[in-house]
């Protein structure tokens, strides 16, 4: 008896090991917190070292620095690395960007990339580590919690002014030039805390929008709708003639659509904060405009016009919706997805063609008022340094080139005489790239020699848009999806303070989560649209009016910069 | 000061002990340094539960903040849901998916063909080899309006529906999935068990009379009975620690009714907004009462049968 019981209890110890091993990983939050280490001494310790020799830097001329530098410690570079670059590349150091960028430079570079997907969680825990790469490329205006200046208060990341005046001649200039951005870039407090990602061209900031079928529209005898009464009736003739199970389709997971739908916008608001023409800062999901926007889609949905399965949509089943002729319309961008799409369903659907279409309005022959168009600065893929960063001027000068000639031309057309010819002083992209050899898409073959057709720290260039939108559509999309007054309503890029961050963020983490869900039930019909005012009740008792407050203080002090 | 025979001091008796099973202790070695460094050191972690961490200020660091964090959990319009879903989908599991791989192992014992057993044992174990992620796509997949859940409802007569996003359908779409995943893995341990009761038992009770249903509730449950308790204590003291995995896979907005639970809430609060402290006083919560469940379950045990864990 006793032999068997500790055969078992050695069965259940062992099996122990292998259950706990999975499933403790549930409360893995409590695990990360042990690896945090002093890292706060260490590195105010360099920065000082550092900033001393800032000063004997200044000191000798500055004007003798050239490109490249001379040899001296491989920097850490931490970036998210796109699908476009991942699908042929593992590490952005073995694309001709990454090579050309260290030789141009002479900065020997080595790139760590988070899983895709996974940027924030990565984050997260490089953070709670306390080991930083020197560089970290992420959207520090937004994603870090507490913002910027917490940032820089926690030691995390260096404010930037100092380094900017002594070695980045380039950015000091451009920044000159543009007060505006100049504005965006700095915390309340005046900091400066990273290399940004600035869009050069107002073309550039209304990427995303609604799209249709223009040969099945032809066919039907329609215009493209520009009322929602319109899209009503073409959404319900693709159903009812074109046979389409989910006549209207889009990427419901993806949140950056989520904020961009043109459908709320038509109606006059906005799924969260967005700046109202009287200068404060609104919250659409609970204004009356947006319960009209439920009531719509709630329609729409039990009349089949919406993808029945929204909610777990997914780019590759929308993509196989909208070229397989399931789906009719759609949203999204005019590269990744008109684009890719177009020549995915040409060769079965020869006459696929694919149209923009504006924001739509609740009455014909007006311009919507809002709309989704991008700050030039969104904070998205810039780079800060980080305390852990030892060689600072080295840091310094890597990301200055960027936004220097040279540089500028090397992040949005890559190598000269391998990517780009100039033709008449206009940097025209070669052959390799527009029409690649080893049948890569363009955006594939771009994004081995280019950061300019997604994102990074320079300022993006119009002229790669020009060439990387090959259709006819495509190169309509900025005006057709540009007619709108969004531009005013978006929200700059403000900042609350460390202290009011955290409440915001409490309060906004319980308001998005109700949010989220209670518009899926008003769409799927599960809450009747009438209890549109008791959604509005729960939303302020969750503390919508102190959120509120705390967003227009930040926006006092962003006007007040 | 007594004097004591050497030979039975702690001191003499280790070594002796050391010397005679040397390798028996090299061997449990790599388990214990396991838990050790996963399982205890990552416990000082825990007190950042109690406290404002920045990861810069480290664990020690960072200033005290007492239950601020445990109140706003407990104050959080979540709070209710949360542990409603939590211990309903690890009931349900638990009601369901504990006697399966049982019953499962009962089945295959009776089966006298060997060829048809090892098929299907082999055919039920394949599923647990599968990547979490892919059986939760192909569930996303299967349960589209389009996909082969629907191609089926449809086929007798049912109305097509997108299935996961009817919060009323999650749970027995995450149980059943489950069940289906893990029911051949589980048996394994139930067959080993079976295997060690005494064949003469069989004999003697089927000279007695005992028909294949009377031996099986007065000789093989029985003789496999404390290996049945002790994997229930065990899932008993995992009640409350659903791992987040397979929820963030499978949910979305319109199932958080009935699918948002205490580890996918952590995860969402936690890694995504990066709110470490909150996140561990609500995993530290769901630990003291899973460390609870298991001690008032290894009492009961106790109390009632033989065997328990201690």
């Amino acid at each position: 008896m006793r032999k068997r019981t500790y055969a078992l209890l050695m069965a259940a110890a062992m099996a122990a090991t292998t259950v706990t091993g999975c499933g403790s990983s549930g409360n893995g939050g409590s695990g990360n917190g042990g690896l945090g280490s002093p890292a706060g001494e260490t590195t105010t310790a360099a920065a000082a070292q550092a900033s001393e020799g800032n000063k004997e830097g200044a000191a000798t001329a500055p004007a003798e620095f050239s490109y490249p530098m001379a040899a001296g410690d491989k920097l850490q570079y931490w970036c998210d690395l796109t699908t476009t670059v991942s699908a042929n590349y593992s590490n952005l150091g073995e694309t001709p960007f990454g090579q050309g960028w260290q030789k141009n430079t002479g900065v020997e570079i080595e790139f760590l990339h988070p899983p895709t997907g996974q940027m924030k969680e990565q984050f997260s825990l490089i953070l709670a580590d306390g080991n930083l790469p020197d560089l970290m490329e992420y959207n520090w205006t937004v994603d870090y919690p507490g913002g910027p200046e917490k940032a820089i208060k926690d030691n995390v990341i260096m404010p930037l002014n100092d380094i900017f005046a002594q070695y980045c001649p380039n950015i000091t200039k451009y920044l000159e030039e543009n007060p505006d951005i100049d504005r965006m870039i700095k915390t309340d407090e005046g900091h400066y805390y990273v290399f940004p990602f600035i869009r050069g061209d107002e073309n550039l900031m209304n990427t995303i929008g609604l799209m249709l079928r223009k040969d099945w529209l032809d066919e039907l005898g329609m215009e493209v709708p520009t009322t929602i009464d319109e899209w009503h009736d073409v959404l319900t003739a693709f159903k009812d003639k074109k046979g389409c199970i989910a006549p209207y389709s889009f990427e419901y997971t993806n949140g950056q659509y989520l904020g961009a739908d043109p459908f709320v916008a038509a109606f006059g608001v906005n799924r969260s904060f967005y700046l109202g023409s009287d200068g404060t800062v609104h919250f659409g999901a609970t204004e009356p405009g947006f319960k009209d926007y439920l009531a719509t889609m709630n329609q729409w949905y039990s009349e089949g016009l919406i993808d029945p399965d929204l909610a777990t949509l997914k780019n590759d089943q929308v993509s196989a919706k909208i070229t397989n002729g399931q789906a009719g319309a759609s949203m999204g961008q005019a590269g990744s997805r008109m684009g890719t799409w177009t020549t995915a369903a040409r060769s079965t659907t020869p006459e696929f063609t694919l149209v923009p279409a504006p924001v739509p309005t609740l009455e014909k022959g007006g311009q919507a008022e809002m709309g989704y168009i991008e700050n030039p600065f969104s904070g998205r893929a810039s780079v800060a340094v980080t305390t852990s960063c030892k060689d600072i001027e080295r840091a310094a000068r890597l990301m200055d080139w960027a936004y220097g000639e040279e540089g500028h031309m090397f992040f949005n057309f890559g190598i000269e005489g391998e990517s780009y010819t100039m033709v008449d002083g206009y940097p025209t992209y070669t052959e390799a790239i527009l029409n690649n050899p080893d049948g890569l898409p363009v955006s594939q073959a771009m994004s081995a020699y280019i950061r300019g057709n997604y994102n990074g720290p320079f300022v993006q260039d119009i002229r790669y848009l020009e060439q990387y939108y090959t259709m006819e559509e495509q190169r309509q999309t900025p005006i057709v999806w540009g007619q709108c007054n969004g531009a005013a309503h978006t929200m700059p890029p403000i900042t609350p303070t460390s202290d009011e961050s955290k409440e915001f963020s409490t309060i906004m983490n319980e308001i998005n989560t109700y949010r989220d869900e209670m518009i899926l039930k008003f769409i799927f019909g599960t809450e009747s649209v009438d209890n549109f005012d008791t959604y509005v009740k729960n939303i302020e008792n969750m503390g919508l009016a102190r959120a509120l407050e705390i967003q227009n203080a930040a926006l006092d002090r962003y006007n007040a910069r | 000061m007594k004097e004591k025979n050497p030979r039975n001091s702690f001191g003499y008796r280790m070594k002796r002990d050391w010397i005679r099973n040397r390798s028996l202790y090299i061997l449990v070695l790599p388990v214990l340094l396991f838990y050790i460094l996963f399982h205890y050191k990552p416990m000082y972690g825990a007190i950042i539960a109690f406290k404002d961490y920045t990861p810069t200020l480290g664990v020690s660091g960072s200033p005290w903040v007492g239950l601020e964090n445990f109140i706003r959990f407990f104050k959080s319009v979540y709070f209710g849901r949360l542990i409603k879903n939590t211990i309903l989908l690890s009931v349900y599991s638990l009601a369901f998916g504990f006697p399966a791989p049982i019953i499962l192992a009962l089945l295959l014992n009776e089966v006298r063909n060997k060829h048809f057993k090892n098929v299907t044992q082999t055919i039920t174990y394949l599923p647990h080899f599968i990547s979490l992620i892919v059986v939760t796509g192909m569930l996303t997949d299967f349960s589209m309006t389009s996909g082969l859940f629907n191609d089926m409802i449809a086929f007798f007569g049912g109305e097509r529906s997108p299935l996961l996003q009817n919060p009323k359908l999650y749970r027995t779409m995450y149980v059943a999935s489950g069940i289906w995943q893990q029911v051949g893995w589980g048996s394994i341990i139930y067959l080993s068990a079976l295997a060690g009761v005494d064949q003469q038992l069989y004999e003697a009770a089927s000279i007695d009379g005992a028909g294949k249903w009377k031996q099986l509730l007065n000789v093989t449950l029985p003789g496999i009975a404390p290996t049945i308790i002790i994997m229930l204590i065990m899932r008993v003291g995992q009640l409350m620690s659903m791992g987040y995995e397979k929820t963030i896979l499978l949910y979305n907005p319109s199932t958080y009714d009935t699918a948002d639970i205490i580890s996918s809430y952590i995860y969402r609060v936690g890694l995504m907004e990066q709110d470490w402290s909150y996140s561990t006083a609500v995993g530290l919560f769901n630990s003291v009462i899973n460390f609870c469940l298991l001690i008032v379950t290894n009492k009961i045990s106790r109390k009632f049968s033989e065997t328990s864990l201690w």
